[in-house]
């Protein structure tokens, strides 16, 4: 009798959404050391980093894959389901982006040329930043649930959002300059490192519009008047 | 004589059995979320809902089981008194033992729903078709459907009031400083109101209309008086982790507004590209000044609904009476209605014409429920207690206090409800109003499912008993 009160309550897929979200920032994360062994030229350290990106992008894989199992028809969720199924696979795709970008590294032997060295620290950081942002957001999760995404939690909620958007075209204007500088320096490399560099530009790009893209489906399940 | 005095013993165990049975099962549905929420202490609970399911069976319980004794099954239209008191001794029995086998198996079965089944069936084969009144019968079904969607729709309505006026203010701390009070009152006066006028006729206190009023009123003050209170020693507490954010002082952000200031004449006296790096130079300023008032915004909030739930910590106690109070009202009538149905004829040696409930009965089913609590119940609680994390007190006043509200109208009107079912939808009305994290509604069509089989099963099980007390007999 007092059992069915208890079976009334569905396993909430918000906790385990923020702990997916935890493991996607340690693979954003770690793309910091990747590019410190790649400056330093440490090949051994690099493949370690590298093969350690994609451990964790695994298992943010095996973690979605639970939470999606554990959404049944009969689940009501304080948000639309498919906003929750979206905003999962958007994070994931964060995580996905990671491992892409330690795979193009670790395909043949390069260098970060001191020639664009500087502009790519630079779009490294804002890139961080941005997803930093969506991560931020992501935490609050909690106060939001609390707060049945409504009144001034939503409010700062919103503002963060923003904030998300502002970076990512910071991020944007970096990587002009980032490219610039990549076109500049192409006498310097083959055609296949130069290629090479393109995609880790274009794939650490969609990492901080993944980000945005993540801080705007939040915002779609604020309740605001 | 013999025969009749073991009959009464008979009859006086098997109501305390099936009293036993509600007051070990049910009464953690009325405790179990403030035992979670740490407002109570499972020694405090336990105090509690002993004296509260007691007061709201024997002062309340009559209504209900006086439909359980006259409004179901016609007396009248059987020859010999005596079939009645084993009817319903068989009715007890059933019903105990449907509650003991879906106990085990874990049926979110109601103790309401076996017994009406139980009474119904006995009735309906012994005495025929005609000795059912089945008005009585389809009007107490309807209120089964009735009864969740009403206490959902009050919970949903309290809840998003809350949400609304408290958690969307400014100022969460003070709008529920503001509005508690108010609500207190308003919740005492409809409460006394339903309880006093004409709710007490078996303690004998009839008041009339306007005394009613009265009393509801000075209740409405007391309860409006010590909510004030308790409320000025809630919030004086914890002002101070409040005002004093660690690492970002006031000062930091006037020397950014400072440095603002002179970025703004330099950005006014130049031109070209100084004037533009100025202006960036400004954004980013803006930027680190807005950051800078979201980190100290969100320190406060968090402290703000904290405080909001320990103010609602105790609130959530007093609708945790209230719904235990509820509980004792209307689930007594299980095990009292067909007791004092056989004790009636028992007791006088034939069938009387109106239904009267003696209050030593209800008295004994008060008892019966607490002597359940004591034993098994309090078992429950701490289990349940453990588990419900997913009502913080907000949640819980609103589901609590509109299902207590549906069960004490119900009980007022005479009507036998499941009170597990009634929270259960009030719960689903918390959620719907975006109020709980994830809800698995499955339980819903258990539910459903479980209340068709209940009756048929209470039914066969009391026709059974019937027969074999008339073969031992």
């Amino acid at each position: 009798m007092f059992g069915s009160i208890l079976n009334l309550f569905g396993r909430s897929p918000f906790a385990p959404l923020q702990s997916h979200m935890e493991k996607v920032a340690a693979c954003i994360h770690l793309l910091v050391d990747l590019f410190q062994a790649l400056e330093k030229r440490d090949a051994v350290a690099l493949e370690k980093i590298a093969t350690q990106i994609a451990d964790f992008e695994h298992q943010a894989d095996i973690m979605k894959n639970d939470i999606r199992n554990h959404l049944p028809k009969s689940l009501f969720l304080p948000i639309d389901r498919g906003y929750l199924l979206e905003i999962l696979n958007t994070q994931d795709r964060i995580a996905d982006k990671a491992e892409d970008v330690a795979v193009l590294v670790t395909l043949k032997p390069i260098e970060l040329q001191p020639l664009f060295s500087s502009e790519f620290k630079d779009f490294l950081d804002k890139t961080i930043i941005a997803f930093e942002g969506a991560h931020k957001i992501i935490k609050e999760m909690h106060e939001l649930l609390e707060s049945s995404f409504g009144g001034i939690e939503a409010e700062k909620v919103r503002t963060m959002v923003e904030d998300v958007s502002f970076k990512e075209h910071q991020v944007d204007l970096s990587q002009r300059q980032l490219l610039k500088k990549i076109f500049h320096a192409e006498n310097e490399m083959s055609y296949t490192t130069f290629h090479l560099w393109q995609k880790i530009c274009e794939a650490l790009a969609s990492i901080s519009n993944l980000s945005e893209a993540l801080a705007l489906r939040i915002r779609m399940t604020l309740e605001i008047k | 004589m013999s025969l009749e005095m073991l009959l009464l013993i008979l009859v006086i165990l098997a109501g305390g059995y099936m009293a036993w049975n509600i007051g070990a099962n049910d009464v953690a549905n009325a405790m179990g979320t403030s035992v979670g929420s740490g407002a109570l202490s499972l020694r405090q609970a336990v105090i509690i809902a002993a004296i509260l399911e007691f007061s709201g069976a024997f002062f309340f319980g009559s209504h209900v089981s006086e439909t359980i004794q006259k409004g179901i099954v016609d007396s009248n239209i059987f020859a010999n008194p005596l079939t009645i008191v084993y009817g319903m001794l068989s009715a007890l029995l059933a019903a105990g033992l449907w509650l003991q086998i879906a106990s085990y198996y874990g049926w979110p079965v109601s103790t309401t729903h076996s017994i009406i089944g139980a009474v119904v069936g006995f009735g309906t084969i012994v005495g025929g078709f005609e000795a059912v009144y089945w008005e009585n019968v389809a009007f107490i079904a309807s209120s089964w459907l009735l009864s969740p969607i009403l206490g959902g729709i009050l919970s949903f309505v309290i809840f998003s009031s809350l949400r609304r006026y408290i958690f969307y203010a400014q100022n969460p701390v003070n709008a529920a400083k503001r509005i508690t009070p108010a609500l207190v009152f308003c919740l005492l006066f409809i409460l006394v109101l339903l309880l006093l006028y004409k709710g007490l006729s078996n303690v004998e206190l009839n008041l009339n209309f306007l005394q009613s009023i009265g009393i509801s009123l000075i209740s409405g003050a007391l309860g409006f008086a010590l909510c004030q209170l308790c409320l000025h020693a809630v919030t004086l507490a914890p002002n101070k982790p409040i005002t004093a954010p660690s690492e970002y002082q006031p000062e930091v952000s006037n020397q950014l507004e400072k440095a603002k200031k002179h970025l703004l004449q330099v950005q006014a006296a130049s031109r070209g590209v100084i004037q533009y790096q100025a202006s960036e130079l400004l954004e980013e300023i803006d930027m680190l000044s807005e950051s800078l008032k979201q980190k100290e915004a969100s320190g406060r909030e968090s402290a703000e609904y904290a405080v909001v739930e320990k103010i609602f910590g105790y609130l959530q106690v007093m609708s945790a009476c209230l719904m235990a109070f509820a509980h004792g009202a209307n689930d007594v009538a299980n095990a009292i209605g067909p007791l004092s149905a056989a004790i009636d004829i028992l007791t006088t040696g034939f069938i009387s014409d109106k239904a009267s409930v003696p209050t030593w009965t209800l008295g004994l089913g008060g008892i019966g429920i607490v002597i359940g609590l004591a034993t098994w119940g309090w078992r429950v609680i701490e289990t349940i207690g453990k588990k419900i994390t997913e009502l913080t007190p907000t949640r819980g006043f609103s589901a609590e206090f509109g299902a207590a509200a549906t069960i004490l109208l119900a009980s007022r009107l005479g009507l036998p409800i499941s009170t597990t079912h009634t929270l259960v939808g009030s719960v689903i009305g918390v959620g719907l109003a975006r109020g709980i994290e994830a809800l698995d509604l499955r339980t819903t069509r258990h539910i459903f499912i479980s209340w068709i089989i209940t009756i048929p099963a209470g039914a066969i099980l009391s026709i059974v008993f019937f027969y074999l007390f008339k073969i031992i007999f």
